[in-house]
């Protein structure tokens, strides 16, 4: 009990609080949106979106992970990139180069063997992680804000990526890229049938060995301290003799790289899944900015989050029966964003008056004690 | 009588401070009221108060013997109260006259209309000898001026009662000087002044009474003439306070620092801000430099950290050369840095105390292996520095270092730098804002690692402290050294002429 | 020389929207409020506005329907700006999350509008207010062509608030205590300035100018809206950045980037491009990869206001 009120009187709470606030504030304001819409739908479209996956059982279950796979991985590199101190709004371009180049080698290298999907899937990474050195490098040597660039090479990757697959890999007939090769297509490792036939595959699991690798990689090893180091005080890193310079470019080089990877997780899927050549940014790489606000940074938050994003994006797919347009789950989440601005204001007056409590405690404990106040 | 202006029974708190308690103050017309304590001691709150820039919790403020509401700076104002504050509120790219009109613009026909202002602020200026330029911007003119142009702010806007928050704290003696005098003659054409300060000769150079705050609470009112300084800084501190420190003769050792033509360039004026300095400091001494704000020092510790490039010149550190070597490469050779802003550089403020007590060692064997934190050893190293070197915190380690008081941030700063078991330890105003008890302690420090051999380069601004504390004092001028002298044989006064450039040795080091 | 005129009348379709919305960032930032929604507020200023012209196109038609469009989209980028302003600086929230957050749900709104107003996202108007030549100006030799022949009032517009932006923020009392806000404003409290107000006035102003913005690139540059501005209020930033903050270099910035995306989109028409034999692909990609050129170029002696993006604690004075 002690260690329960510890927590609560911790900054983690209000910070959780805060999340979870600004998630009841999201779904709130998607419910008035429903009702004044069309009243009489609205509640069981609501319910629908609630319960997600589960309105088609363990098929649908089986959905919500297999979309929420690459929302893991952008909820990362967001999260990744904040936690350093950077915005990697760039997520979005980052993952259709790294799509691209996955299924570049899916369709056309299918000489190199049957686990094609493997190097399918680290030519995704490599190729988000070059996509995010350019905003890296300009911040680091232009002071150029990563958050313009990063926007300036979303919209190059899109009309590049657009490009590129017209001339190489192109389905002219559905305006879409070509399909990959079967040796390219990840395992999908029984998962299929354990769920009843969804879509779920090894990727999940793979993006689960990312979140492990990244919570490690930013809480228990050194190149994590500096990281973060970096990010909460760049003058005071320099002091200590850290790079800044270079970690800006290598936080922004690992959030890249694991943007590429969602795209890399997305378009391996098997399931049908192909970049349309469309001028219109991946949502999925925005996406990631909610999830990781939601999330706190936290790998292991960000996972969650990114599966609740993925339940009430499939929930606002099966909406539809009720006569609704999906983008309200869009607007639903944008509203969480805003809020969770907020969140960090909140989470300081959440936090200041626990601290006040607890103050008020202390003084009186010193008191009956007759000690110095400090 | 009436007075001019009379606060009764102000009372103020912020979240865990009750910063005014009960407090009255009464400012005669014509006078200059000192305002005198510590830090933390409650003096600026009650000015701002008066200022409108707080709403006491209780308590009131009249004028001229009837009760007025000071609800913003602009009700301050319409009273005719103005303030000058220590650190000045001026745009940095305006012009001197836009910032002197900034909130009382002269309009006509929706634009603005400056000449009559202009006409008026060269009036201002020459009547009360206060020289500024209307039309150079704040970013090009020194700190003195910018602080005239802050006076003259005041004076524009008719302000009859004139408030001034440590006016002196980045002036030279002989500018105090001339603040004083300026002072005078405000009073003279009968203004009404307070100002707020903790030095004791400025008080007994211009005021005519001094009204002492400690923690928070009223001590007492005294006129200055008949006061004696001891009398004013024990009431001050709360107990006689022994000025000087004890500290056994210097046993000099090796050369450990060599500093030789070390030019520092300015990014943004042509003029060097360090030019061609050299100087030496030896084991078991501590070698102070002297100056006014503002002139190299900072840069001159950056260069010789490595936190700044060095254009020409050459550093030594026992023997090795370290010029332009990475700041790593420095520490590993034994160079510790307890840096002038400990916000800034010091800490990791969202880092909990043990991480920052291992900022500058992480990456050594001890803390590390193949890339992943002993996070064991690392907390056990922590709790040795807080018990040994007396760091009080809420949670120990665990304590998120923005949550520690300033004193105990600093204390844990100086025992990192000092435990590292450094040959040279630079200290770069290490007592700035602390109070009695903390300077005391980081003094008695210092002067343990020069007796136990360590070469100390202190640099500070504290008068006192560059007295008292060290074995040879430099003076920096304009990015040069123009002194070497020891404190034990020169005078502030001599100090001060040295430090405003007025006065310079012939040959130096 | 027929083509020279058309690029002209062109770029200026493409410059002025970035002009008046790079102006409205600048007011905003020289606040002390740093407004990445600007992409957001043009959509809803161009949705809400194309709706209206849509609505009211059957009754009403020319130059004075378009007025009352412009009019809406003001207003509704200011509306939608509020909410940016209120999190930014009553609620002292990161203000680049929420600027995010307003660019994401502009699009999200205005296709679920549209859906539920016609059942696709594009809404489509007829364009009744090109000039084919302004009387008597158009009738210049030469200037007449190349300013005041198929052109809209939009353009005239723009130049307008480009005027009154420079007198405004360097002329009158607003202005410099505006400045102050983003310069230091601890310095503007002490003399009185309201630091809340001045910094609303500025997102505000953004608001209004961004929404302005979306119709002005809508009208002369297609026959429908699709909840989508193309990044322009990006590149609006960018014109900011490349115009230190400043009208006369935004003005600059402004056709610099304007031209380069008239070439983007009408190289087919220019036989000498057009023989080269290079990709659309390249073209559409231009404009980006010269903002990032010129970013890294301009942004090392980067002056921005120092306190923008700082929240204002009146508490910590």
């Amino acid at each position: 009990m002690k260690k329960f009120k510890e927590w609560v009187a911790s900054s983690s709470f209000s910070s959780v609080s805060a999340s979870i606030g600004a998630i009841l504030v999201g779904l709130l304001l998607g419910l008035i949106i429903l009702i004044i819409t069309n009243p009489s739908q609205a509640f069981p479209a609501f319910f629908t979106i609630l319960s997600g996956g589960f309105t088609n059982g363990i098929k649908g279950l089986g959905n919500v992970l297999y979309y929420s796979t690459p929302l893991i991985l952008t909820g990362l590199s967001v999260g990744f990139a904040f936690k350093t101190g950077l915005f990697n709004i760039g997520a979005s371009g980052q993952m259709v180069v790294g799509g691209f180049v996955a299924i570049l080698i899916g369709v056309r290298c299918e000489f190199l063997g049957s686990s094609l999907w493997i190097v399918a899937l680290l030519g995704a990474i490599l190729a988000g992680a070059l996509w995010a050195l350019i905003p890296g490098i300009f911040k680091a040597l232009f002071n150029v804000h990563e958050v313009i660039s990063s926007i300036m090479m979303n919209y190059i990757g899109m009309y590049l990526v657009n490009m590129l697959i017209v001339k190489y890999i192109f389905d002219s007939i559905r305006n879409q890229s070509m399909i990959v090769a079967e040796s390219a297509v990840m395992p999908k490792l029984g998962l299929d049938t354990l769920t009843n036939g969804s879509s779920l595959n090894s990727g999940f699991l793979i993006a689960i060995l990312f979140v492990i690798v990244t919570y490690i990689i930013l809480n228990k090893t050194v190149f994590g301290y500096e990281l973060i180091a970096c990010g909460f005080n760049q003058e005071a890193s320099k002091y200590a003799g850290i790079k800044a310079k270079r970690n800006v470019v290598l936080a922004m080089v690992i959030a890249g790289a694991l943007a590429g990877a969602a795209g890399g997780l997305m378009y391996l899927a098997g399931s049908g899944q192909r970049i349309m050549v469309v001028d219109i940014l991946l949502s999925e790489g925005f996406m990631g900015i909610p999830i990781a606000l939601l999330g706190l940074s936290n790998p292991i938050g960000i996972f969650f989050s990114a599966i609740f994003i993925g339940h009430i994006k499939v929930g606002g797919f099966y909406m539809q029966l009720y006569d609704f347009v999906p983008d309200i789950i869009d607007i639903m989440i944008s509203v969480i964003i805003y809020f969770s601005a907020f969140a960090l204001m909140v989470k300081g007056v959440i936090g200041f008056l626990l601290k006040k409590q607890k103050r008020k405690k202390e003084k009186s404990q010193r008191q009956k004690n007759g000690g110095k106040v400090e | 009588m009436d007075y001019a202006i009379e606060m009764q029974g102000i009372t103020k708190s912020f979240p865990g401070i009750l910063a005014n308690d009960r407090i009255s103050l009464q400012l005669k017309k014509g006078e200059i009221h000192a305002l005198l304590g510590e830090n933390g001691a409650g003096k600026s709150t009650l000015m701002s108060i008066l200022f409108g820039l707080y709403k006491p919790d209780k308590g009131i403020i009249k004028k001229d013997g009837k009760q007025i509401n000071v609800a913003n700076p602009n009700d301050a104002n319409n009273y005719g109260i103005g303030m000058v504050h220590q650190h000045f509120k001026l745009v940095h790219n305006f012009t001197v006259l836009e910032n002197i009109i900034m909130g009382v613009e002269p309009v006509k026909r929706g634009l603005l209309k400056l000449d009559d202002a202009r006409k008026r602020v060269i009036q201002l200026s020459k009547q009360y000898k206060l020289f500024v330029d209307p039309d150079q911007l704040i970013s090009d003119i020194t700190v003195g001026m910018q602080q005239r142009v802050e006076i003259i702010k005041m004076l524009y806007r008719d302000n009859e009662i004139l408030i001034f928050d440590e006016p002196t704290a980045m002036l030279t003696p002989q500018e105090i000087d001339e603040l004083m005098g300026i002072m005078r003659g405000l009073a003279k054409e009968g203004k009404s002044i307070l100002f707020i300060t903790h030095k004791l000769d400025e008080i007994k150079q211009v005021a005519d009474r001094c009204t002492i705050l400690r923690k928070g609470k009223y001590i007492d009112t005294l006129d200055v003439e008949t006061s004696t300084k001891e009398t004013l800084s024990e009431l001050m501190v709360g107990r006689k306070i022994d000025f000087t420190v004890h500290k056994d003769k210097a046993k000099l050792g090796d050369e450990i620092l060599k500093v030789e033509n070390l030019t520092v360039k300015s990014k943004v004026i042509k003029k060097n801000k360090v030019h061609n300095v050299s100087f030496n400091v030896k084991a078991g001494e501590i070698v102070c430099i002297a100056g006014i704000d503002g002139n190299g020092q900072a840069e001159l510790v950056y260069a010789i950290t490595g936190l700044e490039k060095t254009e020409e010149g050459r550093i030594e550190l026992h023997g090795k050369d370290i010029t332009g070597t990475r700041i790593r490469e420095r520490s590993d050779s034994g160079m510790s840095h307890i840096p002038e802003d400990r916000h800034k550089h010091g800490l990791i403020l969202d880092y909990n105390l043990a991480k920052n007590l291992v900022l500058q060692t992480y990456y050594k064997d001890d803390f590390q292996k193949n890339g992943f934190l002993k996070f064991n050893e690392i907390n056990l190293y922590a709790d040795k520095l807080i018990e040994k070197y007396d760091v009080r915190s809420g949670q120990g380690g665990k304590s998120i270092a923005r949550t520690m008081s300033g004193g105990n941030q600093q204390k844990a700063i100086v025992a990192r730098e000092i435990d590292r078991n450094p040959e040279l330890l630079v200290a770069v105003q290490p007592t700035r804002g602390l109070d009695v008890g903390a300077i005391e302690y980081i003094h008695k420090q210092l002067i343990e690692q020069r007796d136990s051999g360590k070469a100390v380069l202190l640099v500070s601004l504290e008068l006192d402290e560059v007295m008292n504390v060290s074995d040879r004092i430099l003076v920096i001028y304009e990015g040069e050294i123009v002194a070497d002298l020891d404190p034990k044989k020169t005078t502030m006064q001599e100090l001060g002429l040295y430090m405003s450039g007025a006065k310079r040795e012939e040959k130096v080091v | 020389m027929n083509i020279l005129y058309f690029l002209v009348q062109q770029t200026m379709f493409f410059s002025i929207p970035l002009l008046v919305v790079a102006l409205g960032g600048m007011f905003s930032e020289r606040s002390g409020v740093v407004n990445i929604a600007l992409e957001g507020i043009m959509i809803i200023g161009a949705f809400t506005s194309v709706m209206t012209i849509r609505l009211l196109q059957d009754t009403m038609q020319g130059q004075g329907l378009l007025l009352i469009a412009l009019a809406v989209a003001s207003l509704s980028g200011m509306i939608y700006s509020l909410l940016h302003a209120y999190a930014s600086i009553n609620m002292k929230s990161d203000q680049v999350i929420s600027g995010t957050a307003l660019n994401m749900f502009a699009p999200a709104f205005a296709i679920f509008v549209a859906r539920i107003y016609q059942g696709t996202k594009d809404i489509q108007f007829t364009n009744t207010f090109r000039i084919k030549s302004v009387p008597l100006l158009g009738e210049i030799p030469i200037v007449g062509q190349l300013l005041f022949q198929n052109a809209y009032i939009t353009t005239y517009i723009g130049i307008a608030i480009l005027i009154i932006s420079s007198i405004v923020l360097y002329k009158t009392k607003f202005g410099l205590r505006l400045r102050a806000c983003g310069e230091n404003p601890q310095a503007a409290d002490s003399v009185g300035v309201n630091v809340y107000g001045m910094r609303y006035s500025g997102v505000l102003i953004s608001g209004a100018l961004a929404g302005l913005g979306g119709l002005i690139f809508v009208v002369p540059t297609s026959s429908g809206f699709g909840a989508t501005v193309s990044g322009y209020g990006f590149l609006a930033l960018a014109v900011m950045i490349f115009g230190q903050w400043k009208p006369n270099r935004i003005l600059f910035a402004a056709f610099f980037f304007g031209f380069m995306k008239t070439v983007s989109a009408a190289y087919s028409g220019i036989p000498f491009l057009r023989d080269l034999d290079i990709s659309g692909g390249v073209y559409k990609m231009m404009p980006y990869i010269i903002t990032l050129v010129v970013l890294a170029l301009s942004s090392k002696k980067s002056q921005s206001p120092r306190a923008a993006g700082t929240p204002y604690d009146v508490g910590k004075r």
